[in-house]
């Protein structure tokens, strides 16, 4: 794999002066930090409640972000421009994730204090941080490479917003309707459920929820680098 | 000379669409060389071939001597610029740091920037957001990105069709200093004075086939009409054939008794020739 840091630094110094000066998208950013904030004030959270801050950054800056971004580089052509340069496919998708990588961490750090929230096994959490941010860059991906414009990518990544983030709140009706818990296994889910495992100290539990994250990451991250190659070439 | 761009028997199809049948284009390196063809005809999915953003269905295509597949590589892309028909420019940034971001992707340093802005006379408006600047100046600006790295070979896909007259005469000046530094050239045009102006060779592409090619003056030779035509003071108009003794006669008849107000060459512009060759017209 072809891959340079010069290039890479390059793409993502390019896209921090695109976020900052585009404010429909960087104003964003402000949205779980409010949620969080709102939260705050409620006083004792359970953590379905605690997580939703956490799951809505995913949802609305990760993958929002990163769909909008290479939506619009599709619109305008410049994804294409780019891939004539000697910049490889590798060095186009790490640049373009890492921006959103590093605001993601910022947004989900600064939530986290908001929250004043500290994860029960601050290891197992910061691994499984890294990973849904890793899938859900994937499904930004995704969703940026299936739409033409930035338009289409905000309707888009509705669903996506929806499902992973409301999802754990389903599970609140499994009693009734089992089936429901299939919700369980969603990315969102497993983040609750690893931090009730922390808390129990259940390790086998609290691997088999980092699997379960690794393996939505790595088909999710899969699925969109094969599918970023197929979306390029005008066959 | 080496050939720098070898196309044999290269088809492509878009599912029942048949966008290039049985293409034969070589160009070899120093020459500029002109697609001529109508919308529709072939010419960017050429280029798109030999950029490759896109595999032939099939045939060879060959490019600085390697396959098509070498030419996804980016020690190949560093070798060629490529100007597109859209800009693929970041609007929100200025053109300093648009191009800025290509001298690092290309490894270059600035100073390369400022000898391409000054190739596209826009060093005075370095500064300017690319989302304030007209159309013919993302053009330039566009063509100042593809130039950027000095490339042995330069893709241009209508180079000039946003420009007006003056900035087309300066794009003009400065592709052939870039051509006699060495540089090959394919563009592609509907334009035919700018064919004509530019190119060493062209070669007329119609729905999908390269029907003729060769150097302009070839092809006015191939296909010129051996008739002259005078234009008489009181308003006759005379076509005789060239070369023949009766012609001449008639000619210092019409001299001696100053008669003579235009004489016609009839020469064929490449416009024409199109159409005889083609049957169809390039707009």
């Amino acid at each position: 794999m072809n891959v340079s840091v010069k290039r890479i630094q390059a793409i993502f110094v390019k896209d921090y002066k695109e976020f900052y000066r585009n404010y429909a998208i960087s104003t964003m950013v402000l949205m779980p930090l409010a949620l969080a904030f709102i939260y705050s004030m409620t006083g004792n959270m359970d953590l379905q409640s605690l997580f939703m801050p956490i799951n809505l950054t995913f949802a609305m800056i990760t993958a929002f972000i990163q769909s909008c971004l290479i939506a619009e580089e599709k619109e305008h052509n410049t994804l294409r421009s780019l891939l004539l340069s000697p910049a490889s496919i590798a060095d186009v998708l790490i640049g373009k994730s890492a921006l959103v990588f590093v605001i993601t961490v910022i947004v989900l750090g600064m939530c986290m204090w908001i929250l004043e929230f500290s994860p029960a096994n601050l290891a197992a959490m910061g691994v499984a941080l890294v990973l849904s941010t890793l899938f859900y860059l994937a499904m930004g991906l995704i969703v940026g490479l299936y739409t033409k414009t930035v338009m289409e990518a905000s309707v888009g990544i509705l669903p996506v917003m929806i499902v992973f983030s409301f999802g754990p709140l389903v599970l609140l009706f499994a009693d009734r309707y089992p089936v429901l818990e299939v919700f369980q296994w969603l990315p969102s889910a497993q983040l609750i459920l690893l931090e009730q495992y922390s808390v129990t100290g259940a390790t086998s539990d609290i691997i088999v929820s980092l699997v379960v994250l690794a393996v939505w990451a790595v088909v999710a991250v899969s699925v969109s680098a094969i599918l970023f190659k197929k979306r390029m070439s005008d066959e | 000379m080496s050939v720098t761009i070898k196309m044999e028997n290269v088809k492509k199809s878009f599912s029942r669409f048949e966008a290039l049948r049985n293409v034969d284009l070589e160009i070899q390196s120093g020459e500029i060389l002109g697609l001529l063809g109508p919308s529709g005809a072939g010419k960017s999915t050429i280029i798109k071939i030999l950029t490759g953003q896109l595999d032939p269905s099939s045939g060879t295509v060959m490019i600085f001597g390697e396959s098509s597949e070498q030419v996804k590589q980016s020690k190949t892309r560093k070798r060629f610029g490529v100007l597109t028909d859209n800009s693929g420019l970041y609007k929100r940034l200025t053109i300093e740091e648009n191009l800025k971001m290509y001298c690092d992707l290309y490894d270059l340093p600035v100073s390369a920037m400022d000898e391409a802005l000054e190739f596209v006379n826009l060093v005075s408006s370095k500064k300017k957001k690319v989302s304030e600047l007209s159309r013919g100046m993302m053009q330039r600006v566009t063509l100042a990105r593809a130039i950027l790295h000095k490339p042995e070979l330069l893709f241009l896909d209508e180079p000039t069709s946003a420009l007006d007259p003056v900035n087309t005469h300066h794009i003009h000046e400065g592709l052939r200093k870039l051509n006699a530094k060495g540089t090959t050239i394919l563009l592609t045009t509907h334009d035919m004075y700018e064919a004509e102006a530019l190119c060493h060779r062209v070669a007329f592409l119609h729905e999908g086939e390269i029907r003729e090619s060769g150097s302009p003056k070839e092809l006015k030779d191939a296909y010129r009409n051996d008739v002259i035509e005078v234009e008489l003071t009181c308003g006759e108009s005379h076509e005789l054939p060239v070369n023949q003794v009766a012609t001449m006669d008639k000619m210092r008849e019409w001299a001696a008794a100053q008669r003579i107000r235009r004489i016609h060459s009839n020469e064929p512009t490449l416009g024409d020739l199109f159409m005889r060759v083609t049957g169809g017209e390039l707009s």
